[in-house]
This record gives C-alpha cells, structure tokens and sequence, in this order.
C-alpha cells in the first residue's frame, strides 16, 4: 500500500517529478562514465599485459604508480650487456632494449609514441599477431636509419601513409616504410623505429626506458625476478602481473579523481531529491494530517515520505545507468578512433554501486523530509488550506 | 461510552494565554446523535480535537470504555482513532490521490487488512452509499454529496463506535445535506456514538443531545432548540 501512495504522489507532480528524476540520472549518469573509463582500462590493461607482456620488464628501480608511467630514459646501457650475460644462468632466453619517447602535441593526431626497438629483432616475435597491412617490417640493416613502422591506428588517425615523414625534432624525421598491426593495441598505436636512431635523434647514447626478458620457463618468472634483484639491486624486476598491479594501483588513483568529480554531481543530485520531497512535504501538510486523523502513526508518514525519496531516486538511478550507457558508447567511438581501444566498460559491480550509491542518496536527502512528516501536529496540519 | 472529564484547552501565545476550552465533563451516550453548537470561535472544532485525540488537552482526561486518551502516546492514539473513531469533515477530506474504493479502503490498509478483503469491503460500503457507479472516480470527479458519502463510507471502513463529524453538511446542497445527516443518524441508531459540531440549527433540533458552547464554556442553548443546554 506504501509503495502505490508514494508512487501515486510522485505523479502527482508529473513535471517536477520528471525533472528531479532526470537531475538524479545526469549525476548517477556521469558517475557510471567516469567510473567506467577506470573499469575500461582495467580490462584494456589486463588483456593487453597479460597476453602479450614480456616475461618479466627491467625497470631503473623500483617501478610504482608515481614515478613509472613517464618515458625518461634511466636504465644505463651496460645493463644491457649484464642482463645477457647473465643469461644462461636465469634461463633468459631473450634480452629486448626498449627506448620510448612521446611526442606530444596539441591534439591527439598530433601527439605520438616512438618505440625504438633494435632493428634486428623480429616484431612478429615480440608482438602476438603481428602483421604487416603495408610496405615491410624493420630489418637489420634499417639500423641507424630515418625509418619507422607505425601502427594501424596511429595511420587511421593522423592520416599518415607509407613514404611520408615523420619529423621528431628539427635534425631528425622517420619515413614511414611499413603499417602494422597485431592483436593488441601497443603497437597499433606506437611508432617503431630502430634504437639507435631513435637514441641518435633523442641524444641519448648510453640509456633505455626498459629492457623486457622472455624466460625458458615463464612460470618461474616472480622467482627469476627476486634472484635477478640480488645480483642487479639498482634494478626493478617486474612480473606481468607487478606490471597489471602498478597500472592497477594507477588507475585507483584516477578512480579517487573521478569519484570526486562524480560525488559532486551526486551531492547536486540529493539537494534536488531533497528539495523536492521538502516542497512535497509541505504542500501536503494538509493531507498528511487527515492521513494522521483517520490512524497512520507518525512512522506511516515517515516512511511514506522515505519511500518516495527512495522511488524517485531508485527511477532517477535506472535513467542514469541507461544515460551512462549510451555516454560510455560515445566515449568508446571517439576513444577507438583514436587509440583504437575501449577505454570505458560498465559492468555488473559498477551498475550495483551505482544503483547503491542512488539508494544512499535517496535515502539520506529523505530524511529531514520524512522526519518533518512524521512530526506533524494533526490539529495544526488540518487547519492548513 | 465517551466520557471528557474537567477536559481543558488553553494556548499560549506571544499576546499571552487563550483558554479555548474551560474545564468540560460530558458523557456521550452510545446510539445518541449529540450536536455541538456555538458561534464561531466559541471552542467547538477544540472540543472536537480533543475528544478525538487529535488534540491533546492542557487538562482533564477522555475515557472510551474507562481508557484515558491523554495518556496514550502519538502511536496509541493513532491506532485507537483507527480502529474505535470515524471522521467526517466539512471540506470531506479525501486523499486526492486515491479513487473512491481506495480512500475507503485506506483504513482498512493501515490496519493490515488484505487487499482483496479492504476492497471487497469499500465496494460494499460505497453500494450501501448509492456509490456503486462511481468507485473508481478520483475526488475531483466527484460531487459535493458525493465526496461526503466517500468520507461516511471511509469512516465506516473499520466498523468504529464513535462517529465525529465536523460541519458534515456545510458545504453540500439541501439535498444532499439532508442525505448524509439521515445516514448518520442511521449510524446513531445501529447503536454508534454520533458527535456533530454545527451551526445547522435544524439538525440540532434533530440530535438526541445539544451541547453549547459559548467563548469555551458550555451554557445554555439557545431557546428556539427547545432542549436543555446542559444536561
């Protein structure tokens, strides 16, 4: 009987009831985008890192959230030359330098991911499904060359095709020789270039941002990785899953942002439930107390108003989840045709908190309404026109 | 039987204290329409308030059947005007958003009726009332008369023994005015108490009992009543 009379007062007041519902779905709305962009990079990165990773990432100490997630080069060179002399000894079947640099620019189109790679090395054994769509792959003698392979997607979406150039600084440009691509995104949207000219073009002669390892027995990796620290202490040895954990540990930090954000347009949200049930509350102060004369207890009131705070909020919830779906597609197009990834996922936890998030709201911005229901003076309220 | 005994009402306001209702003892028998009269701020509508536990006195105590309802708390009060009184008001008082079957059957709901007993029994009680035709209309498609029969009907849901009615014909036509004073007086003689508050003086002459009241105090009626002011 509760649930009809709370429903039936809220349509009531169709238009004001409409408006705060859709107030309550713009903040549930742009909560679920914001939190689906982190739990959109927790699904990029788990299948990204966890399929095509290497064995183990070799990083200038310790690699955490902070300080890891810029492409400085640190790692002096003659690591190189110790991690593959170490070889045999952990069962290191191969010892990859990684250069990364990024270019940005004004607009994503503009803005780019240099990957210098020794020309020598095989992308198709680095990269799961790697393929060539135009012109070649690096080789061996493109050491030292102008030359680059560049990504599926950064070809899409900067317009670039084979024999153009890229300029990286005023000195040095890369001609665009092979478009790739592979199952994953990394190099889809990076540029491969040979290391040594990568090092040439940046000036930087005698350090790397990573060098990666591929082990005999891959299963032995967090193993291999704590004896590794014995013998390189001034190094970082870092699991596929110490990899997915620190990204993991950077998007929490993104996720503590976007719930600020989020909360904000939540509070905005309750203050418009609120108000509403306020205004409701004493526009049928009149009713209310003919509801007290004919019996109801002064709890009927209370959860009468309670229930509508909950409804309109439960309704304003569900709009929102569907409003955050169709935002988080918006998203996912124009972030696929940028980076060719999926940057924003709703899932099953994320539409429960929420839905939990809405009923906590409902509930808490009904109170002070339900409380001054419930403490309505009959003889007082009667008397009301 | 309701009783008030040395029942009192004073307010206290900013220009001082207002006694609206000066110590009144009354027994209000069973099966008797009693009618409450007086001139506009002479402590009828209080005295109403009071004995129906809408109110609560500055002194005295109300007794049905030896209980005293001014040592109920909030809840107590609340189900004994549910299950023991029903109310019919001047502006009826209906719940606008409720039809006709639904506000009778609200009451019968609060006291945790099923739904299919609560409306099988508001369709009998608005039948009873020539309001079979109109269950499912909404207040504001139903006229005067007609929104004063759902408010008797409403007032019978839970089969109570005291009836108040304040200025139940006061805003109805001769015609259905006169339908609903004849219904309460049926009530009356189905063995209810019936409490009126008017200023009809035709439907005083008609009460079995005339209580009046002038500027808080009960006195002597007026002599065109031709009954005793005070019993």
């Amino acid at each position: 009987m509760i649930w009809q009379l709370a429903s039936n007062s809220l349509w009531r007041r169709p238009i004001r009831t409409s408006l705060t519902a859709l107030g309550i779905a713009v903040a549930v709305g742009s909560m679920v985008i914001f939190l689906s962009l982190g739990e959109g990079l927790r699904k990029a990165f788990a299948s990204q890192i966890g399929s095509i990773g290497p064995d183990l990432q070799v990083s200038f100490g310790d690699f955490d959230a902070s300080t890891s997630f810029t492409t400085l080069p640190e790692i002096p060179l003659h690591y190189l030359d110790d991690l593959q002399a170490q070889s045999s000894r952990f069962g290191i079947t191969r010892v990859t330098p990684l250069l990364s640099h990024f270019r940005a620019g004004l607009s994503p189109g503009n803005s780019f991911v240099f990957q210098g790679l020794p020309a020598s090395e095989d992308l198709a054994n680095l990269f799961i499904d790697f393929q060539v769509d135009a012109g070649r792959s690096l080789r061996a003698d493109d050491e030292g060359k102008g030359v680059a392979v560049i990504g599926a997607q950064v070809a899409k979406r900067s317009q670039l095709e084979l024999g153009k150039q890229l300029r990286l600084s005023g000195d040095y440009s890369f001609e665009i020789v092979g478009i790739v691509s592979s199952s994953e995104g990394i190099v889809d949207n990076s540029i491969v270039v040979p290391l040594t000219s990568l090092q040439a073009a940046l000036g930087i002669k005698d350090k790397l941002s990573f060098i990666t390892l591929d082990l005999e027995e891959p299963a032995r990796a967090a193993e291999i990785a704590t004896q590794l620290k014995e013998v390189f202490p001034n190094l970082g040895f870092q699991t596929r899953s110490d990899v997915l954990g620190v990204l993991e540990q950077g998007v929490r930090i993104t996720d503590v942002v976007r719930l600020g954000i989020s909360t904000i347009a939540l509070i905005v949200g309750a203050i418009a439930v609120a108000n509403t049930m306020m205004m409701s509350v004493f526009e049928r102060t009149r009713e209310f107390g003919i509801v007290r004369a004919i019996g109801a207890r002064p709890r009927f009131l209370f959860a009468l108003v309670l229930s509508e705070a909950l409804l309109l909020s439960f309704v304003g919830a569900l709009a929102g989840v569907i409003l955050g779906r169709l935002g988080m597609i918006a998203v996912n197009n124009i972030a696929t045709n940028l980076i060719g990834l999926e940057v924003a996922a709703l899932t099953p936890r994320l539409v429960l908190f929420a839905i939990s998030v809405a009923f906590v709201m409902g509930l808490m911005s009904g109170l002070i309404p339900a409380f001054r229901a419930a403490r309505i003076t009959i003889a007082t309220a009667m008397a009301r026109e | 039987m309701l009783r008030a005994q040395e029942l009192s009402k004073r307010y206290v306001l900013a220009s001082g204290t207002v006694q609206a209702l000066k110590p009144f003892s009354y027994d209000f028998s069973p099966a008797k329409v009693t009618a409450i009269l007086g001139p506009s701020g002479s402590g009828k509508s209080t005295l109403l308030n009071l004995l129906a536990g809408l109110d609560s006195p500055s002194s005295g105590s109300i007794l049905l059947d030896g209980n005293d309802l001014s040592q109920l708390n909030e809840s107590a009060r609340a189900e004994l005007r549910l299950k023991y009184f029903g109310f019919v008001f001047q502006s009826f008082n209906l719940i606008n958003i409720l039809n006709a079957w639904q506000n009778v059957a609200f009451p019968m709901g609060l006291t945790g009726l099923k739904q299919e007993k609560r409306k099988a029994r508001a369709f009998e009680l608005l039948s009873h009332f020539g309001l079979g035709e109109r269950l499912y209309h909404f207040p504001h498609k139903l006229s005067g008369g007609e929104r004063q029969r759902v408010a008797l009907a409403r007032a019978l849901a839970n089969n109570p023994e005291v009836i108040f009615a304040d200025e139940p014909t006061g805003n109805l036509d001769s015609k259905s005015g006169a339908m609903v004073l004849d219904a309460l007086f049926e009530l009356a003689a189905e063995g209810r108490t019936v409490i009126i508050v008017t200023h009809n003086l035709e439907l005083a002459k008609r009460a079995d009992e005339v209580i009046f009241l002038k500027d808080g105090e009960l006195t002597n009626a007026p002599v065109e009543l031709g009954q005793p002011a005070i019993p």
